[in-house]
C-alpha cells in the first residue's frame, strides 16, 4: 500500500474542498460561540428587511435575522450529517469487516440483504423509518444512518476481501495474532484512503439527505432553524424576498461541494 | 433469455421480502389501528368490531398473505383517515410520479451523452475545463433548491410557466407535459452532471486503449472510431449509472413534487405519514419500491443485451 501522498502532490480538488469545508466549519463554529442576533428572535418591524450592514443576509417573514439562522441551521444540518456518517461508518465497518474477512454462509446472507437494501434510494428508506418512528432530529439521524450502512459495508467488505489474502495477514496468523487484532489493528488502517474518501461522500450524501428531510418538514422541528425548512418557508415569498431562499441554499451547496471535492481529492 | 428470467425471479423474491419486512415493521410498530381510529375511549365492543372489519384479529402471516394477494389484485386496503379504498386514492397519482421520473430520465440522457462526448473530445481544452467546473457545482445543487431557482428564473422572471399552476394529465395532457418539464429538469440536472463526468472519464480511458490505436491505424476517422468502437464500450458503465439514477429519480420526485405543488405520490405519502395513515404509507412505499425494482431489473437485462459477456459468465 502506498501512503496517501495527498500532501505532497498538488491536488486542486483537495485544496478547494478543504478551503470550502474549513470556511463552513469556521462559519458554524462562530455560530456556536455567538450568532449576530438570536436566531429565533422575531421583530415585526424587520419583516422582510433587505440585505444591509446590520443584517447582511436580510430578514425573513417573522423579521428574524437570516444570517444567524443560516449559521445555526448549517450547524444542525452538520450535526445530523455527523451522526448519520458515524452510524453508517461504525456499523458498515463491523459488517463489512466481518463478512469480508470470514466469508462463508454468513457473508452470503448478509450481502444478499445488503444488496436488497442498497438497491433502494436512501430517501425512501429514511421515509419508511420516519413513518415508523416519527419525525425529529434524532429520528432522522438514526433513519439516515441505517440507510447509509449498506454502502459503507460494501466498500469495507471489498477492501477486506482484497487484503485478507495478502502475505502480511498470513504472517500475522502464523505469529498467532487473533482475528480481531488482524481485522481492526492491521487491516483496517490499510483501508484508510478508501474509507476516508467514502466518509466524505457519506457526508456529501448526508447533508443532501438531511436538507431534503427538513425541507419536507420531517427533520429538525421549529422554531429551531434548519436549512431545508428555511428553504421550504422561503418558497412562499420567492418573488418578494429571493435572498431568503438563496442564502440557505448557498450554505447547502457549499457544504455538499466541499465534501465532494474532498472525496475526489483524497481518492486521487 | 435465461439471464432475463433469472433476473425477474430475483426481482419477485426481493419484492416478496421487501413487502414482508414493510408489513411486519408497520404491524409491530404502528400499534393498534382500531384504537388510533376510534380513540382510547372507545368501547371494547366497538374496537373488536372494527378490528374484525379491518381483519386485525387474524394471525400476522395470514394477514400478510391476504394483504399481498390484495396488492397483486390492486387492492391496498382501506385508508384509516378517509375510510375509502387506498387504491382509488393513489391509483391516479402513479402516472404523475412516473411521468416526472421518466421525463427527467430522458432529459438526463439527452443532456449528458452529447456533452460527455464533447468534453472528452476536447480533453483538457478550456471548454472541457469549464464544463468540469460547472459540472462539479451542478452536482452539488440539491434538486429542491434547483427547483426553487428554476421557479424563480423561468416562472417569475421569464414567465415560461405559472408556478403552482399544475394541470392534471386528465384535463390537459399537453399542459401537463409542459408544466412537468420544469420539475423534471430540476431532478435531471445533478444526475446529468454526474453522467457527463462519468462518460467523459470512460471515453478518455477508452481512447488510450490498444483497440482504438488499431482502429486509427487502419485509417478510420475520429468519428468512425468514436461511434463504431469507443462509444459502445464507454456506454456500459453509463448504463449502470442511468439505471441507478432512474431509481433515485423515482424516489427524488417525492421531494421535488413539493416545490412545484404537484399532487403526486410524494404529497400523499407525506400527509399520510403525518396522519399515521399506515395502509396508505405502506401502499405508497411498496409501489415506489416496485417501480425501483422494475427499473433495476430492466437495467440489468438491457445491460446483458448490450454486453454479451454477461451471459457467458453466468
Amino acid at each position: 500500500m502506498s501512503k496517501p501522498g495527498i500532501l505532497f502532490k498538488k491536488n486542486t480538488n483537495l485544496i478547494a474542498g478543504a478551503v470550502l469545508i474549513g470556511f463552513m466549519l469556521i462559519f458554524m463554529l462562530a455560530g456556536i460561540i455567538r450568532t449576530p442576533y438570536d436566531p429565533n428572535a422575531m421583530d415585526a418591524s424587520l419583516k422582510f428587511a433587505r440585505m444591509s450592514g446590520s443584517h447582511p443576509f436580510g430578514c425573513d417573514n417573522f423579521g428574524r435575522d437570516i444570517l444567524s439562522r443560516v449559521m445555526d441551521g448549517s450547524l444542525s444540518t452538520f450535526k445530523v450529517a455527523l451522526g448519520t456518517v458515524f452510524i453508517g461508518t461504525f456499523f458498515g465497518i463491523l459488517i463489512g469487516a466481518s463478512t469480508g474477512y470470514f466469508g462463508g454462509a454468513f457473508d452470503e446472507i448478509l450481502m444478499r440483504i445488503n444488496d436488497a437494501v442498497f438497491a433502494f434510494p436512501s430517501i425512501l428508506l429514511a421515509l419508511l423509518f420516519i413513518s415508523l418512528m416519527g419525525g425529529g432530529t434524532y429520528q432522522v439521524m438514526i433513519a439516515l444512518g441505517i440507510a447509509f450502512i449498506p454502502s459503507f459495508a460494501r466498500i469495507v467488505r471489498a477492501e477486506f476481501l482484497k487484503q485478507k489474502n495478502m502475505d502480511y495477514v498470513k504472517s500475522l496468523r502464523l505469529l498467532g495474532a487473533s482475528h480481531f487484532r488482524i481485522m481492526f489493528i492491521h487491516i483496517l488502517p490499510n483501508t484508510l484512503t478508501v474509507l476516508l474518501s467514502s466518509i466524505m461522500i457519506g457526508f456529501n450524501n448526508a447533508v443532501l439527505a438531511e436538507a431534503s428531510m427538513s425541507f419536507l418538514g420531517i427533520g429538525v422541528q421549529p422554531p429551531d432553524p434548519s436549512l431545508g425548512r428555511m428553504l421550504s418557508e422561503a418558497q412562499a415569498y420567492l418573488y418578494k424576498a429571493p435572498y431568503y431562499a438563496i442564502f440557505p441554499g448557498l450554505a447547502i451547496i457549499l457544504l455538499i461541494l466541499g465534501f465532494s471535492l474532498l472525496s475526489d481529492g483524497i481518492s486521487k | 433469455m435465461k439471464y432475463a428470467a433469472k433476473k425477474i425471479v430475483t426481482m419477485v423474491i426481493t419484492l416478496i421480502l421487501v413487502t414482508f419486512f414493510v408489513f411486519l415493521a408497520f404491524n409491530f410498530i404502528s400499534g393498534d389501528a382500531a384504537v388510533s381510529m376510534l380513540g382510547t375511549n372507545a368501547s371494547p365492543e366497538r374496537l373488536a368490531a372494527l378490528r374484525h372489519e379491518l381483519g386485525l384479529d387474524e394471525p400476522v402471516l395470514l394477514r400478510y398473505v391476504k394483504w399481498f394477494a390484495g396488492f397483486l389484485r390492486g387492492d391496498f386496503g382501506i385508508s384509516y383517515s378517509y375510510r375509502i379504498g387506498v387504491a382509488g386514492m393513489i391509483g391516479e397519482k402513479i402516472p404523475v410520479t412516473l411521468t416526472m421520473a421518466l421525463y427527467a430520465f430522458v432529459i438526463m440522457i439527452v443532456i449528458s451523452i452529447p456533452l460527455g462526448i464533447f468534453a472528452a473530445m476536447h480533453q483538457e481544452g478550456w471548454i472541457d475545463r469549464g464544463v468540469s467546473v460547472i459540472n462539479q457545482v451542478i452536482m452539488a445543487i440539491p434538486p429542491f433548491f434547483s427547483g426553487i431557482l428554476i421557479t424563480l428564473l423561468f416562472g417569475r422572471i421569464f414567465r415560461l410557466f405559472t408556478p403552482g399552476g399544475y394541470v392534471s394529465y386528465r384535463t390537459d395532457f399537453a399542459g401537463f407535459l409542459g408544466y412537468m418539464f420544469f420539475p423534471a429538469l430540476a431532478i435531471a440536472l445533478p444526475k446529468a452532471a454526474m453522467a457527463v463526468r462519468l462518460l467523459r472519464g470512460t471515453l478518455i480511458r477508452e481512447y488510450n486503449m490498444d483497440y482504438v490505436r488499431t482502429a486509427f491505424s487502419r485509417g478510420n476517422s475520429t468519428k468512425d472510431v468514436l461511434y463504431h468502437h469507443m462509444l459502445k464500450n464507454a456506454l456500459l458503465p453509463a448504463v449502470t449509472f442511468f439505471g441507478m439514477a432512474l431509481a433515485d429519480m423515482i424516489a427524488g420526485s417525492i421531494i421535488v413534487e413539493q416545490v412545484f405543488s404537484i399532487p403526486g405520490l410524494g404529497r400523499i405519502l407525506l400527509t399520510s405519514i403525518s396522519n399515521r395513515d399506515y395502509p396508505v404509507v405502506m401502499a405508497v412505499i411498496v409501489i415506489i419500491s416496485l417501480l425501483v425494482l422494475i427499473s433495476n431489473t430492466l437495467v440489468d437485462i438491457i445491460y446483458s443485451l448490450i454486453d454479451p459477456r454477461i451471459n457467458l459468465n453466468e
